[in-house]
């Protein structure tokens, strides 16, 4: 009886909550599902139902499928030189101090509108100290299809590194002392007492910091948008990208509405995934 | 105790803090007309006397002139949101000359055919700005200032300004086996909307035209062997591989520093390229662009208008159309001629002294302007321009060869505009 009460009592206090987060979240969503089964053109004027017709042409549009290929292309390379890079620093970093862990803080504090236009001018065929440095002929970095796409993972990367570093950090500093001291006693060397007790007992901030940073590297837009604003001939061209020239650049509603909603889902079996993964470790650790 | 009275005081502050923060409503029966335009860069005094002039020729006015991006893009998203959610703090505003038709049709531009007679318009100001403002015989905008494409040369490395582009070639390649750092023709290759501008003039010189009944038309052989000379240019070495990734900006500076012929721009960089201390300073000069068959090829028209936000109240439409007459009035075209370098839409004026004596590279370029063509004047512009911009691009860039380019073009371009 007391528990009944109990959770009506959670229920009604966490009800404005939701009611807020259904308001900012769920509502635009719904909005956008809706706009996606119509043909809405601003300047025409047009706005008729059409059902799924843009996902139809969705499935046959080439642009579609090259942007797709592209962000998958784009959070795979990123996410995993992000964590392989992060993993020593974050075991550097543990024996820092506040100062260099700061210092190694300020790519991600940058925004990352002016990260990127920073790198914009390093690559610059031209101008860039990139090709000052470079020995040979000066390469187009950004003007290049094949190189445009890893000049812009190379800004992620930079730019968010740190943050999975800290992540990872949290979560080394989570591990106790000594069980490592056992494993040094009982003659492990670095190497081994690193592989069978700080990993596995790392892997829920690995797969935290794999959780947010593929769910944020599947929207990528800022970084390049700055840097390429789709690269040569759509080269660098990611799903939100090119939801957002639908939208706001043509103005059809309707069709860029549905590239959002597919974002959505992607964005959505990705995190799924590997929230399954994530409950799943737990699972296995308490047993 | 003392937390809760301390945080009632700072939320009090809060509250008063954001309603003085509201803008303060022009009391009475005053007109407040919100003008939205693109920095002018440089003293901002005339312009502002040029508003003052206007209040004190009207009584009972006020002009808030108000700022937007300078890049076309972002002042065409903002005016889309602006105008198509209906509210926004706009009465008069400028138009970018490929927007013009697009506006028009969807009904954001009052009708100013009353005030500016399409006739008139055509009288007195250049052919391609009037092309641009004047849809289906009624006025929408009033052409404010324009530019065009032009064609920069050494004097110092080129005896005179090449009339072909198999003398454009010829001219960059002996310049540059004199010189080996040289750079032979830097032109706007980037995705953007520059991009189409070259590759429009590069369809034009070839003899193109894309526009035919209305209906936009790439697929065409001029087309493709205009993209095919521009991919040319950067494969055969006589563009370096960065004009892939050039605007205006990166060329200018590139040709500022005295590392390149030719140079494709805007007349905007003149000003620049002479100012002292500029590397090619009194070495540089203005030539129409070439042509396959050697008469002065056509630069693609750019500029802006100023347009009235449909649906004002009759008083207020009137003031707006009296603001618009007084901004594109032959004095206030010279003041912004002779302060800001903005080359007037106004024919009369390439001929006054004033104009000669004061600003007389704006003046020479009176034949250029003539020439300007406008990029195709539909509707549709703002909807494909997107997707033409990408197959550009993938041309250039030589993701696909300029054939296919252009049919997958026409194909995105049909579906856009036939999926009505």
């Amino acid at each position: 009886m007391r528990e009944l009460g109990e959770r009506r009592q959670a229920l009604l206090l966490a009800a404005p909550a939701a009611a807020a987060l259904a308001l900012v979240a769920l509502w635009p969503l719904l909005a956008a599902a809706w706009l996606s089964l119509r043909h809405v053109l601003l300047v025409f004027g047009e706005d008729r139902f059409v059902g799924l017709a843009n996902y139809a042409f969705l499935l046959r549009d080439a642009r579609f499928w090259s942007a797709l290929g592209n962000t998958v292309w784009f959070t795979g390379v990123a996410v995993g030189l992000e964590l392989l890079l992060a993993l020593p620093l974050a075991l550097a970093l543990q024996r820092s101090g506040a100062l260099v862990r700061a210092a190694v803080l300020v790519p991600w504090v940058l925004p990352t509108v002016v990260a990127a236009r920073l790198w914009s001018w390093l690559l610059d065929a031209e101008l860039g100290l990139v090709n000052r440095l470079w020995p040979g002929p000066p390469v187009a970095w950004l003007g290049t299809p094949a190189l445009a796409l890893s000049a812009a993972i190379l800004v992620d990367v930079w730019k968010t590194t740190p943050f999975v570093a800290l992540i990872l950090l949290a979560g080394l500093q989570a591990i106790p002392q000594d069980l490592l001291q056992a494993a040094r006693v009982d003659g492990a060397s670095p190497w081994r007492s690193f592989r069978a007790v700080t990993l596995p007992l790392l892997r829920p901030a690995i797969l935290l910091a794999l959780l947010f940073r593929s769910l944020d590297a599947f929207r990528v837009f800022d970084a390049v948008f700055v840097l390429t604003d789709g690269g040569p001939g759509h080269a660098t061209e990611t799903l939100s990208l090119y939801a957002f020239k639908t939208l706001l650049r043509a103005g059809s509603f309707g069709y860029g509405s549905a590239l959002s909603v597919v974002t959505f889902l992607c964005v959505a079996a990705l995190g799924l995934v590997w929230l399954r993964l994530l409950a799943r470790r737990r699972g296995e650790a308490l047993r | 105790m003392r937390p809760r009275t301390s945080a009632l005081a700072a939320l009090a502050a809060l509250a008063v803090g954001f309603t003085a923060c509201q803008r303060e409503r022009p009391g009475g029966d005053g007109i407040r007309l919100v003008l939205r335009h693109q920095p002018l860069w440089g003293d901002p005094a005339p312009f502002r006397a040029l508003l003052d002039g206007f209040e004190r020729a009207h009584p009972g006015v006020t002009v808030d002139a108000q700022a937007i991006p300078n890049a076309s893009d972002l002042a065409h998203q903002l005016l889309l949101t602006a105008l198509e959610g209906g509210g926004g703090d706009l009465d008069v505003f400028v138009l970018d000359v490929i927007w013009t038709a697009e506006f028009a049709r969807a009904g954001w531009l009052a009708d100013l055919s009353g005030a500016f007679p399409p006739d008139r318009l055509r009288e007195e100001l250049l052919p391609g700005p009037v092309e641009t403002a004047v849809q289906g015989g009624r006025t929408f905008a009033v052409p404010w200032y324009v530019d065009v494409g032009v064609l920069y040369w050494r004097t110092d490395l080129v005896p005179r300004p090449p009339r072909t582009y198999r003398e454009l070639e010829a001219q960059a390649r002996a310049a540059m086996a004199r010189d080996p750092a040289l750079r032979g023709f830097v032109w706007q290759g980037r995705q953007y909307e520059g991009l189409s501008c070259n590759a429009f003039e590069a369809i034009w010189g070839h003899g193109g035209e894309p526009l035919r009944d209305g209906r936009l038309v790439l697929d065409a052989p001029e087309a493709r062997a205009a993209l095919a000379w521009l991919r040319g240019l950067v494969t055969g070495g006589v563009s370096p591989p960065s004009v892939t990734t050039a605007a205006e900006e990166e060329t200018r500076r590139l040709f500022q520093d005295g590392r390149a012929v030719f140079m494709r721009n805007w007349p905007y960089a003149l000003a620049l390229l002479e100012a002292p201390g500029s590397p090619v300073r009194g070495r540089v000069a203005i030539a129409p662009l070439p042509s396959v068959a050697g008469a002065p090829g056509p630069g693609a028209l750019g500029g802006w208008h100023l347009g009235v936000r449909a649906g004002l109240a009759p008083a207020r439409r009137a003031a707006a159309e009296r603001l618009v007459a007084h901004l594109t009035s032959p004095e206030a075209a010279l003041t912004l001629a002779l302060a800001y370098g903005r080359n007037p839409a106004r024919r009369a004026l390439y001929d006054d002294p004033r104009l000669r004596a004061g600003a007389p590279a704006v003046a020479a370029l009176a034949p250029h302007l003539a020439r300007a063509r406008p990029r195709p004047v539909t509707p549709y512009y703002g909807l494909v321009a997107d997707a033409l911009q990408g197959e550009l691009s993938a041309a250039v860039a030589g993701v696909r060869p300029p054939g296919e380019a252009l049919r997958r073009a026409q194909a995105q371009l049909d579906h856009l505009t036939g999926a009505r």
